[in-house]
């Protein structure tokens, strides 16, 4: 229970910039956004203030602004999504900073702070959350037209625009996504340590990054599955958990986790070789 | 005769099982162009990825210069005398030519001319590569970027590589695969001039007219066997092709009816700056024009200027009356026009996806429920257009990227077929496709003409042209030359106006 | 397809296995702990800080001493990570938790999850709003305060100041602030020229000096850093320039870089803060609450100014 509540913000982060990752592209504002999206969200949570649809909306509302701007900026600038999301990325750390005035956003309501903290049926809340964005997001990339022409997209883009697809609107539609779900991760973190943090969530983009690639998606484009990440996802929560129970030195920490990833891209890559 | 340079006996390799190659041999003279010929399939790549010391043979014997080559590595083969030029050009294109040349014996030029060996002597690499390529009568800066070059000036940067390597003997692979006729011409001359060097060539290409014209001896491949070993002079065109696919080919082009109707597609004045200028045409439903001309006269980029690929500067598209602004292939398949580009692997499909996606990509919004994918109604659909043009596949879920070129092609023309277009462009349908699919694509053509589609087909094949056209249109230079009928059109005259 | 999944199920069983020893290891020291060994468990801000890690170190130490087990965890600057370390260690069983928090209230639900599971909880060093079991530390009110001092009694009540802070909202940047603000008050001679984050970080503070060197260059008297880093970075900057001996620079911390520099006179002072007594007193405290004996519900552990007459006893530590 405490690994799926402890890596349901990284898993929400990570099936977000899966579907970017199918597509070709990559987005490094994950973590800005989280920020974002958090102080906004704390700013309409006060207790006795707003009711509780307010601070969600306006949260995910901002996420989809903000994941939509890179979408159309990247579309628009032919300027690689590395570039694009690096700019957005620090652009989403001083919009956090600006809109809290640099002091973390605290004194939140409890139905607000019930969404990180909170049980339903026994089964914490961010677990349900993490259930249903992984049903909603396999169901987007396996049975909808425009998860189909993810993977065209990121298969071959020139080909995929020679059959007729909009490539542009499926990349402004994985961008957006991708900003709702780093929303709702920005939420629920905000939520689980009932303060908006303008620091929160740096470094967030690279965990999320790196579930999706022990998961099997490929950086350059076209394969990839929810299922994978979310196995990816788990696995690094399972393994940081671990070794921090196991009292193994946060520094080793590091080196196994860069050598965990290393090795399931080997695996992955020797397994494509014995088959091709 | 002259004496044996290379000899190849038994030489068998397996991969999972399959036999890819089944006690092959070869007697390569010294100083004679030996063309390798077979189906894609037919075992020629791993033939010669065993030459190289690429890929190790499971049994069989390879005697170069009398010795015996064994578990030799590519750098081994390639100090005793044995260099490649391959299709896929394996350049460094940052670097120049001249450090191309001479890459990985850098410390050879450099210990000649007796500097401590980490030095790196780039104005001597510079003067001997300038050197040798003014020796083969080529005129490429040696100081350029590789990047810069054209590929068939980069072909011949690797042939000087090769020569550099006192290279014995040379593999071509495919090299004229994709440079214009001019540069082939300059090719073949090369190719002389090292024959009469005493370098023995092997050539290996799907283009009969070039085997005949450059090659001494043609040894056939068939599904990993040896077939036969002849001098070139003792075969024709037919006989050669019925040994390659092993059974007797009656007719290459299906009959033409030649049923049209209306006017569907007509261009006027259609004009792109620095590619083509002013072409006018037009296309009845059920004929297919040819368009022909020399590599860059501009064909493809009509086709793609028509397709919403490229913008256009100038000049109008009608289809059926209707003046039409065509801005990206979403719209051009909207309005009925259908594109199977000759970069299939670039513009044709997504080679990680299934055979199934890949046929349903462009229809895919009339296979739905709301935002869904209706699943049984697609695989309805896919079946049927792997039945209809026979697409060999080990079943819909195969990735694209593992069928034949011919499947792959078949593919495409399934995708382009389903979003129902009135208008089909088909550009080099054949390239890189076996003989045996291709008289398969060629009916398929016919039948899509026969059905009333206008179709538009660029090829570099004169007889494909020739075969399959109701009218010709010759390009040169970026201008329409002429438009001559089908049936009265001969390789000389579409030549002529091709170079006018 | 199949392929890449295998290559995925590989790592995970890989990592399965990893949890199941790490959960009979925990286990185990959990059926012990009843007879004889106490565990505790500790998360600390960032193991690459410094005093941090020296905090660190003399807890270990004494809790190698007093024989208890010691699970020290790095939260890496992030509250997220510390509340779900301190929600492992609650769900692991230890007997008492040491926490140094991240943040003032983002750390706050980790010191809740605690209460609310009845197992005591120490905050050491820093403090969050939630209130915990027992706090160990120093009032950082204090050190500013100290520093502040120093200053106004160095330039006779009279001059141009400059502040840098740490990371701003930070527990220790607000009342090194407060502090500061407090002297500044008391002192209407001394103005207060510019202020601005150098997060802590040397080089940072060091470019931020900079550029206030080309803003007010010689109207600058004194600068206070938060703390020591981010003074080193300054003195460097103003050393640079040559405005070193006019300008007097304090910071707090007494990290072993700063205590070399005021023993050269290029920092004028530092503040001592006791990171051996803060970890060691933090271990005793844990302990005491575990075993439910009593305990001091706050320990602030005093800080010292250190110059250039009395830095001899400090390298010595």
């Amino acid at each position: 229970m405490i690994i799926g509540t402890q890596v349901s913000i990284n898993a929400l982060l990570a099936f977000g910039v899966t579907f970017v990752i199918i597509t070709g592209g990559i987005d490094l504002s994950l973590g800005s956004m989280v920020a974002v999206t958090g102080v906004v969200a704390a700013t309409f949570a006060h207790p006795d203030t707003y009711p509780l649809a307010v601070p969600l909306l306006a949260g995910l509302g901002a996420g989809l602004l903000f994941g939509a701007f890179n979408g159309f900026v990247v579309t628009k600038s032919k300027v690689p999504p590395f570039i694009v999301t690096l700019g957005t990325m620090t652009i989403g750390r001083g919009l956090a900073l600006i809109l809290s005035k640099g002091r973390p956003v605290s004194n939140l309501s409890d139905p607000f702070n019930f969404i990180g903290g909170g049980n339903v049926f026994g089964i914490p809340f961010p677990i349900i959350i993490l259930i249903i964005a992984f049903l909603v997001c396999s169901v987007i990339l396996n049975k909808t037209i425009l998860g189909r022409y993810m993977y065209a997209v990121g298969g071959n883009e020139p080909a995929a625009r020679a059959s007729g697809i909009g490539v542009n609107r499926v990349k402004m539609w994985v961008y957006t996504i991708c900003g709702i779900l780093s929303a709702l991760g920005g939420i629920l973190l905000t939520s689980r340590i009932t303060t908006g943090q303008p620091n929160a969530g740096a470094g967030f983009e690279l965990d999320a990054i790196a579930a999706a690639i022990i998961g099997g998606t490929s950086t350059s484009g076209g394969t990839g599955t929810m299922t994978g990440t979310l196995i990816g996802a788990l696995l690094i929560g399972v393994i940081s958990n671990s070794l921090d129970l196991l009292n193994v030195t946060s520094y080793y920490q590091q080196v196994v986790m860069g050598v965990i990833i290393i090795g399931a891209v080997v695996l992955d890559s020797a397994g494509k070789k014995e088959r091709g | 005769m002259a004496e044996t340079i290379l000899r190849v006996k038994q030489l068998s390799r397996s991969f999972s099982g399959i036999k890819a190659l089944d006690n092959v041999q070869l007697d390569l003279k010294k100083g004679e162009v030996h063309a390798l010929m077979g189906e894609n399939g037919a075992g020629k790549s791993t033939f010669m990825k065993i030459l190289i010391g690429l890929l190790a043979a499971d049994s069989g014997e390879i005697i170069f210069e009398g010795s015996h080559l064994e578990n030799s590595n590519v750098s081994d083969t390639l100090k005793k005398g044995i260099s490649m030029i391959h299709q896929e050009m394996l350049v460094i294109p940052e670097l120049t030519v001249a450090q191309n040349i001479f890459l990985g014996r850098e410390k050879e030029v450099t210990r000649k001319s007796g500097w401590p060996s980490l030095w790196l002597d780039d104005s001597e690499i510079n003067r001997k590569a300038a050197e040798l390529l003014k020796q083969m009568g080529v005129s490429i800066d040696p100081e350029a970027r590789m990047k810069f070059l054209s590929v068939a000036q980069m072909q011949m940067v690797e042939i000087a590589k090769a020569i550099s390597n006192n290279a014995k003997v040379i593999i071509m692979d495919e090299p004229t695969s994709a440079i214009s006729d001019r540069e082939v011409a300059t090719l073949f001359g090369i190719i002389r001039e090292l024959k009469a060097r005493e370098v023995s060539i092997i050539y290996i290409s799907h283009k009969m007219d070039e085997i005949f014209e450059i090659s001494d001896t043609i040894t056939v491949l068939r599904d990993g066997k040896y077939i036969a070993t002849k001098a070139a002079s003792e075969l024709d065109n037919n006989s050669l092709i019925a040994m390659m696919v092993g059974r007797e080919i009656s007719q290459m082009f299906p009959e033409n009816a030649g049923n049209h109707g209306e006017v569907v597609l007509s261009v006027q004045n259609l004009s792109s700056k620095g590619k083509f200028s002013d072409i006018h045409f037009q296309v009845r439903s059920g004929e297919i024009l040819g368009l022909a001309g020399l590599m860059g006269a501009g064909r493809t980029e009509i086709a793609r200027a028509i397709f919403g690929l490229d913008p256009l500067e100038k000049g109008e598209i009608k289809i059926r009356d209707q003046n039409v602004r065509i801005q990206s292939p979403q719209d051009a398949i909207s309005k009925g026009i259908g594109y199977v580009s000759e970069d299939r692997k670039g513009l044709g499909f997504i080679p990680d996806m299934s055979v199934s996606d890949n046929i349903i990509l462009s229809s895919l919004r009339q296979h739905r429920k709301g935002i869904f994918i209706d699943e049984k109604g697609k695989e309805l659909t896919v079946n049927r257009i792997i039945n209809e043009l026979r697409i060999k596949t080990s079943g819909t879920d195969q990735k694209a990227v593992q069928l034949s070129g011919g499947n792959q092609q078949k593919v495409v023309i399934g995708k382009v077929l389903l979003a129902s277009p009135e208008i089909v462009i088909l550009d080099e349908p054949t390239r890189g496709v076996d003989v045996g699919a291709k008289v398969e694509i060629y009916k398929l053509i016919r039948n899509l003409s026969e059905k009333g589609i206008a179709i538009i087909m660029i090829s570099s094949e004169l007889p494909e042209i020739l075969g399959m056209s109701d009218r010709i249109l010759v390009l040169s230079k970026g201008r329409q030359t002429a438009v001559l009928s089908g049936k009265e059109a001969t390789q000389e005259m579409i030549m002529k106006y091709a170079v006018a | 397809m199949g392929m890449k999944f295998n290559a995925v199920y590989a790592v995970f069983i890989a990592g399965v296995i990893l949890l199941g020893c790490n959960q009979s290891g925990g286990s185990e020291s959990g059926g012990e702990n009843a007879g004889k060994k106490l565990v505790i468990g500790a998360t600390m801000l960032s193991m690459q800080n410094e005093f941090i890690v020296n905090v660190s170190d003399e807890m270990e130490s004494r809790a190698k001493a007093l024989d208890v087990e010691l699970i020290t965890v790095d939260a890496e600057r992030s509250a997220l990570k510390q509340v779900e370390q301190v929600e492992s260690f609650i769900a692991q069983g230890v007997d008492a938790i040491i926490m140094n928090p991240c943040e003032v209230e983002a750390s706050s639900p980790a010191v809740k999850l605690a209460m609310n599971a009845k197992i005591p909880i120490i905050n050491v060093n820093s403090e969050t709003s939630a209130k915990p079991t027992a706090f160990v530390g120093s009032d950082d009110t204090e050190s500013a305060r100290i520093a502040m001092k120093y200053i106004a009694e160095k330039l006779g009540g009279k001059g141009n100041v400059l502040i840098m802070h740490g990371f701003m909202g930070q527990a220790a940047q607000l009342k090194r602030d407060a502090g500061a603000k407090e002297v500044l008050k008391a002192n209407p001679g001394l103005k207060l020229l510019a202020e601005q984050s150098g997060e802590w970080d040397r080089a940072k503070a060091m470019s931020l000096t900079e550029n206030w060197i080309q803003s007010y260059g010689n109207q600058i008297n004194a600068i206070f850093a938060h703390n020591d880093e981010m003074g080193m970075g300054a003195v460097k900057a103003l050393e640079a320039a040559g405005l070193k001996n006019k300008v007097i620079v304090i910071s707090v911390d007494a990290i072993p870089d700063a205590l070399q520099a005021v023993k050269k006179g290029t920092l004028d002072a530092t503040i001592y803060q006791n990171a051996a007594q803060q970890g060691g007193t933090a271990i005793e405290t844990a302990i005491k609450a575990a075993k439910k004996e009593a305990f001091k519900k706050e320990v602030l552990i005093p800080f010292q100014l250190v110059t250039k007459e009395n830095v001899g006893e400090f390298l010595k530590q």
